[in-house]
């Protein structure tokens, strides 16, 4: 008698009361597909933070922000000249740390097309290492290049729902904006990039959906074919005016009375990418080295890393998942309970099988065996059941309402769904085995 | 059927007592039982209700302990084995036939006769084999694939004695096999047993019916767990 044929006798038993067996699976198929659901809403959460962190320059994106210096050192404050393009400067000076480089200068202007409407928006001035900064990527044209910022060209790169509001009534490829003339603050730039339209994974997907024509489910169902007048948390690219660092202080900014040279010109944000993640901590220790002599000694700066959102992210997440595993364990509780009880109440039945098995020679072992592959069986079926219940749950869950991420099942999230089933199958029949095990072959044989 | 003198007894029993009970008036079911049977021997058990008949054969069949005295079963004392022991020595030494059958009813015939095939570890195919060789024996080739509850009650019991004699065992215990049959279907099992015996086996059967004890060689007669008579027919 070996494990094998206790599990094929327990298989023809379930399959002697196939009613009774579900029913007694149902706590078990339960708890598996409220543990399979759990895990996939939280690794499709996950899934779709990950990505939007990538779009939004993933770890390696580090911002250098102003602080409050401390009140003791409040007399010092006045010595540094703040965030400027020396800040910039000096980071390109570590090009084996710091791979990319993205000062910025912002302004609210007027835009006017001439063929188009005439919107208000927030202008960037940047360098062209902007571009890996912040992972932008291009629809059409090109962005702006070294040659923009020394001749301190004319030339804009719009962002996919700034054309959408300049030229409201047009719907033709984005190449055809290129080498249209607009007007920023009455002064003509070329444009000479689109970017592309930046948004989540599963927003693409319903779009280009309703492009083929295929119909989108009515709530999910959204405007028109660009990604105008939505706000997320995409918006910010999509919303782009960025022309040259040099264009735009020249234009905007200098020709004041108490106006900087542009060296010592404040910048509105100052974003870079470390080269080698796994150099982080070294990097920022480098960059601080650098910072200390271009703000001569004032600590007014302070590091925005994405590590912080990420853990905050990762904490969120691990609660979510401890409020469903802990549904999924009741849940499993209950159904290991619900096994037990119907192996107590099937050995109690089969009392006189047991005692002719013992009679022809099977070993206390073979009995507790017998019942504890059952058992098993009984809780690998329902784990098997409760994964096909959990796709259906996850397909229920996303027509009633939308979901905000898509659920991603993982090949580990099934493993320790059926694995834990099947634990559960096994601890609940050790107690009916070790029963079953314990009769005296007399007693079971004369059992009525 | 001749056996050889150094051979060990295929039953011995030495003083046996079974006490059920250990409140104020315990029942003593065998009380003092001293019996030995050759290997080859066919041996009728009689006695009248509650004399102990069953009780001695679930001693000898290992199912059971004795409270004290000693059991030996083909040379080996069982009187204080352990559970295992006592299982292999049932599984390989001894062949039960019940009154009430005792066949597994979700189990077709062959599944039946092969079960203690399976705790002997044999495989599949070889207990398939074996299990129809068996069944050609007590004439039920033909079903099978047959279960219990589609069977005569003679057939029941020619399964169990199929079943009985799967494993080769040197030794066949009938508590009243016929006791639940009518008396033709009683005729074919004694037959049967009678046919086991003739090829060498050592056959103890419980009986009431003296008709049917008169076809053993040899008569042991119980009485309130003694035995008061043990003769040759
Ligand atoms: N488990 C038990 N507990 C208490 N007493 C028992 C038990 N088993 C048997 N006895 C008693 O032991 C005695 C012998 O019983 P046993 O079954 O051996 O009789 P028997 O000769 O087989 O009778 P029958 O011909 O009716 O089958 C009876 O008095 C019975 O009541
Ligand atoms: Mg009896």
């Amino acid at each position: 008698m070996n494990w094998l044929s206790g599990m094929l006798i327990g298989l023809q038993e379930i399959r002697e009361h196939k009613f009774r067996s579900f029913l007694t699976m149902l706590g078990v198929i339960l708890g598996v597909a409220s543990l399979l659901a759990m895990f996939a809403l939280t690794a499709g959460i996950a899934a779709s933070w990950r990505n939007t962190m990538e779009q939004l320059g993933g770890l390696e994106r580090i911002g250098i922000s102003d602080k409050q210096v401390s009140l003791e050192f409040a007399d010092l404050a006045a010595l540094s000249p703040g965030r400027t393009l020396a800040d910039a400067e000096a980071l390109r000076g570590i090009p084996h740390l710091v791979s990319h480089v993205a000062p910025e200068m912002q302004a609210g202007a007027t835009l006017s097309a001439s063929d188009g409407a005439t919107v208000s928006a927030r202008v960037t001035g940047t360098w062209p290492d902007n571009f890996t900064v912040s992972q932008h990527a291009m629809a059409a044209g090109r962005f702006l290049t070294d040659l923009d910022l020394q001749r301190g060209a004319r030339v804009v790169v719009l962002g996919d729902a700034k054309v959408a509001e300049l030229w409201p009534d047009e719907h033709g490829t984005d190449a055809e904006f290129l080498g249209r003339t607009i007007t920023i603050n009455g002064r003509p730039f070329a444009v000479v990039g689109i970017l592309a339209l930046y948004e989540r994974e599963q927003d693409r997907l319903r779009r280009e959906a309703a492009a083929r024509g295929d119909k989108p489910p009515a709530r999910l169902a959204m405007g028109g074919g660009r990604g105008g007048g939505r706000r997320d948390m995409f918006s910010w690219k999509n919303e782009s005016v960025i022309v040259p660092l040099t264009t735009m202080y020249h234009e905007f900014r200098s020709g004041q009375a108490d106006t900087p040279p542009l060296a010592m010109a404040k910048l509105d944000y100052l974003n870079f990418r470390v080269r080698d993640l796994t150099r982080f901590d070294e990097t920022l220790a480098e960059v601080e080295k650098l910072l200390r002599g271009t703000r001569r000694g004032v600590d007014d700066y302070d590091f925005d890393t994405r590590e912080d959102w990420f853990e905050r992210m990762e904490t969120s997440l691990r609660s979510t998942q401890l409020s469903g595993a802990l549904i999924a364990g009741i849940s499993l509780l209950v159904g290991g309970i619900g096994i037990a009880n119907i192996m107590l109440a099937s050995i109690s039945q089969r009392v006189r099988e047991l005692g002719v098995r013992l009679a022809v020679g099977a070993r206390r072992r073979d009995v507790f065996l017998q019942i504890l592959a059952e058992s098993t069986a009984i809780g690998i079926i329902g784990g098997l059941l409760g994964l096909g219940a959990g796709v259906v749950l996850l397909e229920l869950l996303g027509n009633l309402a939308p979901l905000e991420s898509p659920p991603v099942i993982e090949p580990s999230a099934v493993l320790i769904s059926v694995g834990f089933a099947s634990a559960v199958g096994v601890l609940s029949g050790l107690y009916p085995a070790w029963r079953a095990s314990r009769l005296d072959p007399i007693a079971a044989l004369r059992y009525e | 059927m001749t056996s050889s003198p150094d051979a060990p007894p295929a039953v011995d029993l030495h003083d046996v007592r079974k006490i059920y009970g250990t409140g104020p008036d315990p029942v003593a079911a065998l009380d003092g039982v001293s019996l030995r049977i050759d290997p080859g021997e066919f041996v009728a058990i009689t006695g009248t209700s509650g004399s102990g008949k069953s009780t001695l054969m679930h001693l000898v069949g290992c199912l059971d302990t004795p409270t004290s005295g000693r059991v030996s079963v083909a040379g080996e004392d069982v009187s204080t084995a352990g559970s295992d022991r006592l299982a292999r020595l049932r599984n390989r030494s001894i062949g039960f036939v019940f009154q009430a059958f005792n066949l597994l009813p979700r189990l077709d015939v062959q599944r039946n006769i092969e079960l203690p095939l399976v705790y002997a570890g044999v495989s599949a195919a070889e207990r398939r084999r074996r299990a129809a060789a068996a069944a050609a024996q007590v004439n039920l080739t033909d079903r099978l694939t047959h279960r219990p509850s589609q069977l005569s009650g003679g057939q029941c019991q020619r399964v169990a004695v199929a079943r009985a004699l799967v494993n080769d065992p040197a030794l066949i215990l009938a508590d009243e096999p016929t006791g639940n049959l009518d008396s033709a279907n009683g005729a074919d099992v004694l037959r049967l047993l009678a046919t086991l015996h003739a090829a060498g086996r050592t056959i103890v059967l419980v009986t009431h019916d003296p008709a049917v004890a008169a076809r053993a060689a040899r008569v042991v007669e119980l009485s309130d767990g003694r035995v008061i008579k043990d003769a040759a027919t």
